[in-house]
């Protein structure tokens, strides 16, 4: 068995250059109904591809470390940085190599971070797992599967919430015990965490912002259904999704638009029933859905971003990192996102009414 | 196509329903490894689980496990790895002798397989599947992977002689192995 000192040590050595560092030759073959937003390689995801640690290349090699960091440091605590000087660079740039506190956050920076352009460079980031110790292996498979069982176990939770009030629908829209608002907030996160995955979507209206910081985990740990939504949007990495920076309403407003999706979803009972359908004449059902669905599309978009928007920050963040290099962090993601908050909105229809986030 | 902002569960069923009908009625093996790879990255992410599992995907997986393409297997095996997170996906694997097929990808060419075989027979370790997860020839492999040149071969194998066996064990397929003195079985991935 390795022991574990050997693999601490190795931690931070000299890097090789394994297979998955490597770009993908994207996949131009496919239909047009499994087509996603953006361009991918055939590519499975696992755990085991995934890490804190990332690696960035293609940084130019002019003294924008810095940069580069706070950078990063918009999707989340950085723990450990370091230029990777032995890895080999193109030239006239560098490789750098980050550990990022939470698996979460290093999945945003993957995500918004890769073949983006900085200071005149393309940025090429992928996760290097190969940096992980023992115990980093073992911490990111434990959250993996704590967080599978807790989200299968509120989607249970929550289906079951949602026949209950199909029976009687009325009764519950007084309901404010936490519980049933636990269970809305799920709900209302549901679109946003079907679409994460559909990869499907042709959209590309909407504006494109940085995830917000994802230390929220750490202050809203006394409400753990609440770190769901923003959980899972990051379960499924694979996938292009647009984030928008989402505009934080009151905790009431909030409440309302979920009650409104509440109404909705028992007007609109699922057709849970669905059943296997004869191949050909399903193919054909699909296509023509699809096609009618596009021209709906239009007309249901304003509607369709509501459940989004606001319960994803039921709570102001706390401010206490409890680390003084944290609260820095945490100041300079704060000051940073207030910048790009200012970025007109695009959308002011869907929403003028909601107070602009407050950082 | 994620119509009506998809609230409703049977429109992502019927999406991965067609992704299981083209994998089924498709003749090209590209489009095979294209909505093979769909269908495990969408095993990521738990809200598909329910659905998975009622199209049957965890046992389209497992059979893919015994393909000749090296890619269905390692797709297969990677979206194993990804179901087997969810415990009702675990027993259903569990009950599809999904252990030996498992198992046999220990021995595959491609670090990525190997890496995915191990997470899942992690992730498929049960009070009653234990026993044969923790046989002495699984721990003899896990013990060789620990001193692999990969780091996270190594990690990984380290984890699972951690977490899914107690030390005794650990011990005896140790002496077990100094006694075979040769390094018979398994062979470690190339790539």
């Amino acid at each position: 068995m390795a022991a574990p000192g050997n693999n601490i040590s190795s931690c931070w050595g000299v890097p090789d250059v394994y297979k998955h560092h490597e770009q993908k030759k994207i996949c131009i073959s496919r239909p047009k109904y499994r087509e996603g937003r953006r361009d991918r390689a055939v590519k499975v995801y696992t755990i085991n591809l995934e890490s804190n640690y990332l690696m960035i290349q293609g940084v130019p090699a002019i003294g924008v470390m810095t940069e580069l960091i706070q950078l990063c440091a918009l999707y989340g605590a950085v723990e450990e940085y370091r230029p990777l000087d032995e890895y080999p660079a193109e030239e006239f740039t560098e490789v750098y190599l980050v550990k990022f506190q939470k698996l979460t956050s290093a999945r945003a920076a993957k995500r918004r971070m890769d073949e983006k352009s900085f200071y005149g460079g393309v940025l090429h980031v992928c996760y290097v797992p190969e940096h992980e110790t023992v115990e980093d292996t073992r911490l990111k498979l434990q959250d993996r599967r704590r967080y599978i069982i807790r989200a299968v176990r509120n989607k249970a939770r929550e289906k079951e919430q949602k026949e209950a009030v199909n029976e009687k629908p009325t009764s519950s829209d007084k309901a404010t015990t936490s519980e049933t608002v636990v269970a809305r907030h799920d709900k209302s996160a549901d679109p946003d965490k079907t679409r994460n995955t559909s990869n499907i979507c042709h959209y590309s209206g909407f504006p494109l912002l940085p995830l917000p910081p994802q230390e929220y985990h750490y202050y809203r740990h006394e409400n753990p259904h609440g770190t769901i939504p923003t959980e899972d949007k990051m379960g499924t990495l694979h996938n292009a999704i647009i984030e928008r920076v989402q505009s934080s309403s009151s905790y009431q407003t909030s409440l309302d638009k979920d009650r409104e999706t509440e109404k909705r979803l028992t007007l609109n009972p699922s057709p849970a029933a669905v059943r296997f359908v004869p191949r050909t004449t399903h193919l054909e059902n699909r296509k023509r859905r699809m096609e009618e669905a596009a021209e709906h599309s239009l007309t249901d978009v304003t509607i369709n971003n509501e459940p989004l928007i606001g319960p994803k920050l039921p709570e102001p963040p706390k401010l206490d990192m409890e680390d003084g290099s944290l609260n820095t962090t945490v100041k300079l993601i704060r000051n940073t996102l207030k910048k790009v908050e200012s970025v007109p909105d695009l959308k002011p229809v869907a929403k003028k009414m909601k107070p602009r986030r407050r950082i | 196509m994620w119509k009506k902002g998809s609230s409703e569960g049977s429109d992502r069923f019927e999406y991965l329903q067609t992704l299981v009908t083209e994998f089924q009625d498709t003749d090209s093996e590209e489009a095979k490894e294209q909505v093979l790879a769909n269908l495990a990255n969408f095993a990521y992410d738990p809200n598909n689980m329910e659905n998975l599992r009622e199209l049957q995907v965890p046992d389209l997986f497992l059979d893919m496990l015994t393909e000749e393409n090296a890619n269905f297997v390692e797709f297969g095996m990677g979206g194993l790895c990804n179901l087997s997170m969810d415990p009702e996906c675990r027993d259903v694997i569990l009950q599809s002798n999904g252990i030996s097929l498992v198992t046999n990808c220990l021995s595959n060419q491609r670090e990525e397989t190997v890496l995915s075989a191990i997470t899942t027979l992690m992730n498929l370790t049960t009070t009653s599947s234990h026993a044969e997860i923790t046989d002495p020839a699984i721990l003899q492999c896990m013990l060789r992977f620990s001193l692999s040149e990969s780091p996270r071969l190594r990690n990984l194998a380290a984890v699972f002689l951690k977490d899914c066996c107690n030390q005794e064990q650990v011990a005896r397929a140790e002496q077990q192995m100094q006694g075979q003195q040769t390094a018979v079985g398994i062979p470690l991935p190339k790539d």
